[in-house]
């Protein structure tokens, strides 16, 4: 196992407070005057006003410990932190010289080096940092609590090359474990395969093909009668946008207004791929499908996709979150918050599933695509519940020019600038509506 | 006193109070509603008795249909046994997933308060809503009375649960005659009908369960993967059920009126039959006026007698030809149409048993009691007398016509 786990430096916003100092101090040695001794160092840059910050990296590749004769340092597997051990350091100090940070310092008063050793993964640094200069990423985390973890489908799904759907769903499965109850309706997911044979194919876990339009109806009934039963069974839902958004709709908001105990997970590759790539409610406008095609009369979708994650937003839904499998840990965060939400109301996800063949784009771009589609705002991550209201849980204030997304993807390559200008005024409604819901 | 008639309880209901007082005996751990004329009564009555809690059961007050009968099949899969009630556009609506839940071998009793269909608009009693679903694989029982809806419902889970069945069974009572018909009738003990159906077993057979996992309704046929084999297994496993069902449904009749006293046919019922010349086949509440109208043309000396069909689906062939066999010629009152044959649906299963069996009679169509129509004492004579005359018209005789 390794892991990466650190803290992070952002030189622009720090105002040089040395609060991160004292508190380091403070943690370190119970004096928070003891400055000294913080194994953080803020100190001026050459730009005037502006600031550096000396401290270890937890270097996936140390030098420090390259240079080290004695083994007193060395990476650890679990957290990521380069750990100092006191008995068999010789106070050679060529870790010193290997260090390219600032990051592992003698420290006379003590007589031996020191460096941070991330405070056990809460680092008090961080805490105190009102300027988010400070930041402590746990990179590897997700491998971490779930590697070990049992895939519960079996190998060789036959999802498309480069579909992102699969890799969600076996994260999903990762994390929920067995006792679940798995409902995959008519689309990409059962079409890979994951309903299969008494887990000989397919999948280990009750996993079943509901109707196209009865996905969420025929959870209700199996939660129901588990309630009843007095066994806490996780309903789940792995949907397409299509049998989600249209046929599936009326079962979806009945569930959702009875407060069903259900996590609801939409992949939204817009619109029916499995099938021939035809539209859906939730294609995009301008988007070229199979059954909205380009030619003199007709120009790609001439309507706007319908806003899924909104309408059960609308249905006052006990959580309801978009995710991206860019930012996992991000998804992994909403996936806790949905589970959690799922045990006393409807649970909704909303899962963005862009789908190299139907919307032409090359397989290996695919995650490329997803980070564009974020940071290009053409969709906003964000979270919501009936008390908490509306957080953007990855906010793009610059984002990058929508036409760089619009571009990497060929059911767009038709577009003309009236349709363009259309898809920006959208975007910019749908964002300025959503920060209507935002928290206060 | 009999020991019998000192456990009776009498109670004063309409069918659809019936019905639900049936359900409620029958102890179903989920119950799925969406009220439509003529049904309403009926899943009100029930939501009562689970508000005021008479009936241990989860209510689930959901969006339609597809939806009512949706949430049932997950709570099937799931281990319940489960009940609803719907009637012509919510059947209609349902029929989505009522096409699937044979094939699942999903045992369930739902009532089907008959009613004629769209369009024209009309909201009152026929059988053609229940007769478009009569080829998709649940067994279907037409009731004469209020009794026999309480009885059949009850036993309607017995047939739908015995391990050699696994169907869904449709227990159908006709809209408006029935549904809103008001008659004594005597609700069985708790304790007999507990020891009648014995304990539930509703997903030994397929299940979603983290306790029992397995993929439930993989793709299935086509000339690749599994092959044609396994989906013709289930297909022809199904029908050998549904053949089958006739017999279970036959012993389940006998045992009821062992218990209760209470004797319905089963699959068709002979009414003053042994020496008649001439019959007419008659299915659900139009029944009682037919045998009025057989009373009374008896006691003029003609003899004449009457064939109900209770079990519709499947088809109790034999039955039928031992009833058809004792006459010379035959009537048969339809209350809904078969567009493709310019005739009634029983009407032509009457043929198909001539045929099939080689008999030679008349048999003469008509079709009565449409969107909720009277079939009187005297459309019954009328008929009587066409079948007495031996001339079968070009197309079927509308009874109704001049009303």
């Amino acid at each position: 196992m390794s892991a990466y786990n650190s803290l992070t430096y952002n030189a622009s916003l720090c105002v040089g407070c040395t609060e991160c100092m004292k508190a380091c101090a403070l943690a370190k040695t119970g004096d928070a005057t003891n400055l000294d001794q913080s194994r953080i160092k803020i100190v001026p840059a050459q730009e005037p006003e502006k600031f550096e910050a000396a401290i270890c990296r937890q270097c996936g590749d140390a030098k420090c410990v390259m240079n080290c004769p004695s083994g007193a340092l060395t990476k650890n597997g679990a957290n990521g932190v380069i750990d100092w051990n006191a008995d068999t350091c010789v106070n050679c100090l060529l870790c010193t010289v290997g260090c390219v940070y600032g990051g592992i310092t003698y420290e006379a008063s003590v007589g031996h080096v020191a460096k941070c050793d991330t405070c056990g993964g809460d680092p008090a640094c961080v805490k105190v940092c009102k300027s988010g200069a400070l930041g402590y990423v746990t990179t590897a985390s997700i491998y971490n609590d779930y590697g070990d973890k049992e895939d519960m489908f079996v190998p060789g799904l036959a999802a498309c090359q480069g579909c992102n759907s699969e890799l969600m769903i076996r994260h999903v499965m990762r994390k929920l474990g067995r006792n679940v109850v798995v409902a995959a309706p008519p689309g990409c997911i059962p079409g890979m395969g994951t309903v299969g044979y008494n887990g000989k194919a397919g999948a280990k876990i009750p996993i079943f093909h509901p109707l196209l339009t009865n996905t969420a109806s025929m959870l209700s009934g199996i939660k129901r009668t588990f309630e009843r039963q007095g066994r806490d069974v996780t309903a789940l839902a792995l949907a397409g946008d299509g049998g989600t958004s249209d046929v599936g709709f009326q079962s979806l908001s009945g569930a959702a207004e009875r407060g069903e105990r259900i996590l609801f997970i939409c992949f939204d590759n817009e619109g029916y791929m499995n099938t021939g790539m035809q539209a859906s409610g939730a294609t995009s406008f301008g988007s070229w499908t199979s059954t909205t095609p380009v030619g003199d009369k007709l120009h790609g979708k001439s309507t706007d996709a319908k806003n899924l994650p909104m309408v059960m937003m609308m249905h006052n839904a006990a959580y309801v979150a978009t995710a991206s499998s860019v930012f996992m840990e991000d998804f992994y965060q909403k996936l806790d918050k949905a589970v959690e939400a799922s045990k006393h109301g409807f649970a909704y996800l909303h899962l963005y599933a862009p789908c190299p063949s139907g919307w032409r784009f090359p397989a290996g771009l695919t995650i490329d695509i997803c980070r564009l589609m974020v940071e290009s705002n053409f969709v906003t991550l964000w979270d919501y519940t009936p008390g908490g209201g509306l957080e953007f849980t990855h906010p793009v204030d610059t984002p990058k020019p929508l036409d760089s997304y619009l571009k990497a993807i060929g059911k767009y390559r038709h577009l003309a600038n009236e349709q363009v200008d259309r898809i920006k005024k959208l975007l910019e409604d749908r964002l300025s509506m959503l920060k209507r819901f935002q928290k206060a | 006193m009999t020991a019998l008639a000192k456990h009776k309880k009498m109670i004063v209901v309409d069918g659809n109070e019936a019905a639900a007082r049936g359900v409620a005996l029958a102890r179903p751990d989920v119950v799925a509603v969406y009220p439509i004329t003529p049904q309403s009564s009926l899943v009100e009555a029930l939501s009562a008795m689970i508000a005021g809690g008479e009936l241990d059961a989860e209510l689930m007050n959901v969006e339609g249909e597809h939806s009512v009968l949706s949430a049932l099949q997950g709570a099937a899969l799931a281990g319940a046994r489960t009940y609803t009630a719907t009637s012509g556009p919510g059947l209609a609506f349902m029929f989505e997933p009522y096409i699937r839940q044979p094939g699942m071998r999903l045992p369930m009793v739902m009532s089907l308060v008959t009613r004629d269909t769209l369009t024209p608009q009309c909201v009152w009693g026929g059988h053609q809503d229940a007769m478009l679903v009569r080829e998709v694989g649940w067994i279907h029982m037409y009731c004469e009375t209020v009794q026999e809806i309480l009885d059949t419902v009850i036993m309607g889970y017995k047939v739908a649960e015995h391990p050699e069945i696994m169907l869904p069974v449709n227990v159908n009572h006709d809209g408006n005659y029935l549904s809103y018909g008001v008659t004594s009738c005597e609700l069985p003990d708790q304790a007999l009908v507990d020891d009648f159906l014995g304990p539930k077993s509703v997903n030994w057979h397929v299940a979603l369960d983290p306790e029992r996992p397995m993929g439930v309704d993989p793709l299935v046929g086509n000339a690749g993967g599994v092959g044609p084999s396994m989906f013709v297994r289930y297909r022809k496993g199904q029908t050998e059920a549904m053949a089958h069902s006739l017999e279970v449904i036959s012993e389940v009749h006998a045992d009821w009126a062992k218990r209760t006293g209470r004797h319905h046919a089963p699959l068709i019922e002979e009414y003053r039959l042994d020496d008649a010349e001439l019959a007419l086949v008659t299915l659900g509440s139009m029944t009682g006026a037919a045998k009025d109208c057989c009373d009374m043309l008896r006691d003029s000396g003609r003899k004449v007698g009457i064939i109900k069909v209770k079990t519709f689906r499947p088809f109790p062939a034999l039955a039928m030809r031992n009833a058809l066999s004792k006459v010379k010629a035959v009537g048969v009152v339809d209350r809904s149409v078969s567009y493709g044959w310019n005739s009634g649906p029983v009407y032509q299963d009457t043929l198909t048993v001539i045929g099939k069996f080689g008999l030679k009679l008349p048999a003469i169509p008509f079709i009565a009691g449409l969107a909720g129509a009277d079939i009187t004492v005297a459309h019954f004579e009328r008929a009587f007398d066409l079948v007495a005359k031996g001339e079968a018209p070009p197309g079927p005789v509308w009874l109704n016509e001049k009303d």
